[in-house]
């Protein structure tokens, strides 16, 4: 499986959507909610609520279409990218702030999709994936949990877990470049999964 | 942390960069550098996207069926482009917002922010600001040309823009900046059109050069922006005089 057919699709559903295509939106619904809604449960641990923020997030996708680039990356990184923000959001008791922000930095890019992640999880379950997670050091692992699941800042983290700022910065930066190399080798050698193993 | 970051800082927060793990004044800071660097910064750009592969790690869960029916119903009252959740703008208020001034039009944003640069009014006093300036210069074109507002702010403390670019949230881009005590910093707060203003984002930016700050929220709903000079960051505005407004329609 490659990651081609889907941008091709999310980049004709947003064009749908983009026309006022309602039946589009409920096809990308179908597709993404599930994994929105594993973001948005993850961080605030209430279903009610989780489910609240993924009905914001595809209203948030229909109204806000147009800004959503699909040589940037793919249609579903943008939708989880929203949820998680105001799920995050929601956890510190702010409203959504910037809703796309992940599309914001890779605005920077100048080539396309970060083949490597995207690639991963088009390629990857999630089993295989958490198998890829236990693969980093304790340590570097609950650094990036914190930072993507609990909103944390690298400061935050470094109070929390009693290390310097230096050290939390290194995690966080070792933790991606290892899972990043981890997930770059799976495409040619398939992540072992260890059953019980868990994130 | 200062808002100019060497290479060596930046390379260092790759990490914390890619997962939104720092404040709004160090992740402009850090954009700031990037958008105007001509070194790689591989390991940034390779960080970008984990992301997507964190949230790919967790189990999917299925939403409830009434989710679905509850989002088409609801998008089906809502025309694409409309944020019907929040009120229309309302005139100008006064009292607490009695210094409103009018919206400046998007090319007049644009003529003045470029002849004030020209003049350099701006004071752009050294080399490495230039590339900020430029940053600066381009986040209001972009507004412009994306179709989105550039908003005149004005007061004491300085001048300039809060912008809203597509794609890139918001931020104000100002100048001229009156230097701060070094046991205050400026907060910026966004007013809805009841009056109720809401935090988003300090700095303490004390040179006169050019400053780019990230607006913690989107404008939508809110018909003013402003700052103060407050001794901490406070959820609600003290009695602090507003050094800066402008009006957000």
């Amino acid at each position: 499986m490659t990651d081609t057919p889907a941008l091709h699709d999310d980049g004709l559903l947003a064009q749908r959507i983009r026309s006022g295509d309602r039946v589009a939106l409920g096809e990308v619904y179908d597709r993404h909610a599930s994994v929105a809604l594993a973001v948005a449960l993850r961080i605030v641990a209430d279903r009610e609520q989780a489910e609240d923020l993924v009905h914001d997030a595809f209203v948030a996708t229909w109204q806000k279409i147009d800004r959503f680039d699909p040589a940037r990356g793919s249609l579903r990184s943008w939708i989880v990218t929203i949820v998680r923000n105001r799920a995050i959001d929601r956890l510190r008791g702010t409203r959504s702030s910037i809703e796309i922000g992940e599309a914001d930095e890779r605005s920077l890019l100048k080539s396309g999709p970060n083949p490597t992640w995207d690639g991963a999880v088009a390629r990857l379950g999630a089993e295989q994936l958490r198998a890829a997670l236990a693969e980093l050091p304790e340590a570097q692992r609950e650094a990036i949990e914190l930072a993507y699941f609990g909103g944390r800042t690298y400061r935050e983290i470094a109070t929390l877990t009693g290390v310097p700022l230096g050290t939390a910065t290194g995690r966080l930066r070792l933790a991606l470049a290892r899972l990043r190399e981890l997930l770059r080798q799976s495409d040619a050698a398939p992540i072992s999964v260890s059953r019980g193993d868990d994130r | 942390m200062n808002d100019q970051m060497t290479h060596q800082q930046v390379d260092e927060l790759a990490g914390a960069f890619a997962l939104g793990a720092m404040d709004a004044a160090e992740e402009a800071a850090v954009r700031a550098h990037l958008t105007t660097c001509d070194q790689p910064h591989l390991e940034v750009y390779e960080a970008l996207g984990a992301g997507s592969a964190l949230a790919a790690s967790l189990d999917p869960v299925g939403p409830s069926p009434a989710l679905r029916d509850r989002l088409m119903q609801t998008i089906e009252r809502i025309p694409q482009g409309d944020r019907p959740e929040v009120p229309s703008r309302p005139p100008a208020r006064r009292g607490w917002l009695d210094w409103l001034s009018p919206r400046v039009a998007r090319p007049m944003a644009l003529a003045a922010v470029v002849a004030l640069l020209a003049v350099g009014v701006w004071n752009v006093n050294l080399q490495s600001e230039l590339g900020r300036r430029d940053a600066a210069l381009r986040a209001v074109a972009n507004a412009i040309a994306g179709g989105e507002a550039a908003f005149r702010v004005d007061g004491n403390a300085g001048h300039g823009y809060v912008v809203e670019t597509p794609g890139e949230g918001a931020a104000l881009v100002v100048a001229d900046l009156a230097k701060l005590p070094a046991d205050k910093l400026y907060e910026l707060w966004l007013i809805d059109a009841g009056g109720t203003p809401v935090a988003v984002g300090t700095f303490t930016k004390t040179s006169g050069a050019v400053a780019v700050v990230t607006v913690e929220r989107d404008l939508t709903g809110y018909a003013t922006f402003a700052v103060t000079v407050e001794a901490e960051r406070l959820a609600a505005p003290s009695s602090s005089d507003l050094v800066m407004v402008g009006a957000l329609e």
